[in-house]
């Protein structure tokens, strides 16, 4: 009775098992006939994967310390090139240390010649005074300021013997999406071979580094010893983001 | 010929299936109706400054979930503080009777609770203007450890256990999913949609009764001395000013300058509305004047001067006594117990 099936029945019956399965979670935007990028992120300490909680690692100041929780928004994601330009649609992803999902980053895009991605590390302006969002802008990632309405746009806590605090702990909630401490820091990162030509039905994979020592110190001194906890708005979280805005790069780029 | 039309149609069939399930587990479905509402904006009222509504269409099945959720002790993490615990309609959705409001574990709030109505015209919430959207007030109270001392996961967790709020949130969103918007939006339906706007005061404005004698005196008082900051019909500019109130040492609370770190805001808070204000009692930030007199007192003699205060109070605002009296009557007459007793609002 059932002779082969042949490719026309098959495709359609995978169509439709996909389509079940992809409508489970919010999901990447992929459409196998365009090129498509995964970025994927990589905490690291001078060059080491970061280990939560049980790694030690020494800032510039012979501090040492350990890291409990490590998340940062990256938005408006975009990949540019000389005229050209593709922008991620409700392009919201919170990379979180703790939950390897999260630290890539997967769209299908026009194809076309691009030199660098570039994106917004921090959640914009606009998205701060929206009222209630979902996804990973949901106030439940424990990502949001109740009581000074905005979002934290990067945080990393952990403990350090030169913590003052109690359990010795150094908590960073760094936020402000507005007036002379704005955190927000828009990121460029050209591609190491300067252009890459993103073609049709093909993977492109960036490898993003981001070496969690540059908090400590690059524009501005961080030391745990005086300020172990920088969690509203100011001039001292300022301070740490002028520092961070430099901790990317690209290690490689594969195809 | 025959089998591959069959084994198309199973394919079809398939696709369509997937299709009308995930329509019902997250899009909308086509079938879903809920009953729009206006606002109403009371006649000669000005217009709110931003539609709070316009990310969140007002509808009778919205408001009668944010409405369920007002009331239910579940956002708290014992079950003992709902948001009526301390926004009690009988005192216009403010704590009666309270300079502080009680919170979990035998705490107390570190200011005084706001009375809740006629939001769609505030900008910002709480009495440093901390909060810039009314569907976000609510996760203020809601995980501050020493009022509702919960969290956001863990409130939907106990939401979504329960049939009617399935029901509810299905009636309002189109499908039964429970997350913090819905919820939020819900309950900003509900608290945005609180008008209070039938006190005598307004009887008065609609030509639908009159002022005595010493509530006349007391109006025309009121609109000489206190309509700077006290502006009708709202009886609130909304701003944040420094009325000269002593430091309170031990709270030691700078108000607006909390939020926007700058000196300049030292001491700064909401002005209140006067609505209701005879039963919205103790006043200021942290209810330490106990009845209007004292308030009328520190007008007139209390001020404190320092480098912020409101440049509307240097000299202070003096009233003899028996204008005092005719300001303290005139100032009952805002009193609106129609919106104390409405229903719609009450415990459903």
């Amino acid at each position: 009775m059932m002779s082969k099936i042949s490719n026309l029945q098959c495709l359609l019956l995978c169509a439709g098992v996909l389509f079940l399965l992809s409508f489970s979670h919010k999901k990447a935007c992929v459409n196998s006939n365009l090129p498509t990028a995964k970025l994927i992120f990589i905490n690291t300490v001078k060059g080491n994967k970061i280990v939560l909680n049980d790694s030690i690692y020494t800032n510039p100041f012979n501090e040492t310390y350990s890291i409990s929780k490590l998340r940062y928004y990256i938005t408006n994601v975009s990949l540019q090139g000389k005229d050209n330009i593709f922008k991620e649609q409700n392009s919201y992803h919170l990379i979180d240390q703790s939950e390897d999902e999260t630290q890539s980053i997967t769209f299908s895009l026009q194809s076309g010649i691009y030199s660098s991605v570039n994106f917004l590390l921090g959640v914009d302006s606009l998205h701060n005074v929206s009222g209630a969002q979902t996804y990973d802008l949901d106030p439940a990632k424990d990502m949001f300021w109740t009581w000074n309405s905005g979002y934290v746009m990067a945080k990393m806590e952990g403990n350090s013997p030169d913590s003052k605090l109690v359990n010795h702990k150094f908590e960073f909630h760094i936020g402000g999406f507005s007036g002379p401490y704005n955190v927000l820091k828009e990121i460029r990162l050209s591609f190491p071979d300067k252009q890459i030509s993103f073609n049709n039905g093909k993977s492109y994979t960036i490898i993003i580094n981001a070496d969690i020592n540059t908090w400590w110190q690059h524009s501005h001194d961080i030391k745990i010893s005086e300020d172990a906890n920088v969690t509203s708005p100011g001039i001292n979280a300022k301070n740490i983001s002028d520092n961070y805005a430099n901790m990317f790069h690209i290690e490689k780029v594969m195809r | 010929m025959k089998k591959k039309i069959i084994s198309i149609l199973i394919a079809g069939f398939v696709v369509v299936c997937a299709w009308l399930l995930e329509a019902g587990n997250i899009k909308e479905s086509s079938s879903f109706h809920a009953t729009p509402l206006q606002l109403k904006i009371p006649a000669g009222w000005p217009k709110p400054p931003i539609n709070i509504f316009a990310n969140n269409p007002l509808t009778e099945e919205g408001f009668q979930l944010g409405r369920k959720l007002f009331y239910d002790g579940r956002l708290s993490k014992d079950g003992n503080f709902s948001c009526a615990s301390c926004h009690q309609q009988f005192a216009a959705f403010a704590t009666y009777d309270h300079d502080f409001s009680h919170g979990f574990n035998n705490q107390f709030s570190t200011r005084n609770a706001p009375p809740l109505f006629n939001l769609a015209w505030s900008k910002l919430y709480n009495l440093d203007g901390g909060v810039n959207h009314i569907e976000l007030q609510a996760l203020s109270p809601m995980t501050a450890p020493n009022e509702m001392a919960e969290n956001i996961d863990s409130v939907l967790k106990k939401l979504r256990k329960d049939a009617s709020y399935q029901k509810m949130f299905k009636a309002a969103f189109g499908t039964s999913l429970i997350n913090s918007q819905r919820m939020l939006k819900a309950l900003a339906q509900f608290t945005g949609s609180l008008i209070s706007s039938d006190s005598k005061y307004d009887k008065v404005k609609r030509g639908e009764a009159t002022f005595n004698e010493a509530e006349e005196h007391g109006y025309e008082l009121f609109k000489a001395r206190c309509n700077t900051c006290h502006k009708e019909p709202l009886f609130t500019d909304y701003s944040f000013r420094n009325n000269g109130l002593p430091l309170n040492d031990f709270l030691k609370d700078y108000g607006r300058m909390k939020i926007t770190g700058d000196p300049a805001d030292s001491l700064k808070f909401k002005v209140p509305t006067l609505r209701n204000v005879s039963v919205t009692f103790p006043y200021m930030h942290d209810g330490r004047l106990y009845s209007l007199y004292k308030v009328i007192d520190h007008y007139s003699k209390g001020i404190i001067q320092s480098p912020t205060l409101d440049s509307s109070l240097k000299k202070g605002i003096t009233f003899t006594e028996e204008e005092k009296t005719d300001i303290v009557y005139f100032l009952h007459t805002l009193n609106d117990t129609t919106f104390e007793k409405n229903k719609r609002f009450s415990q459903p």
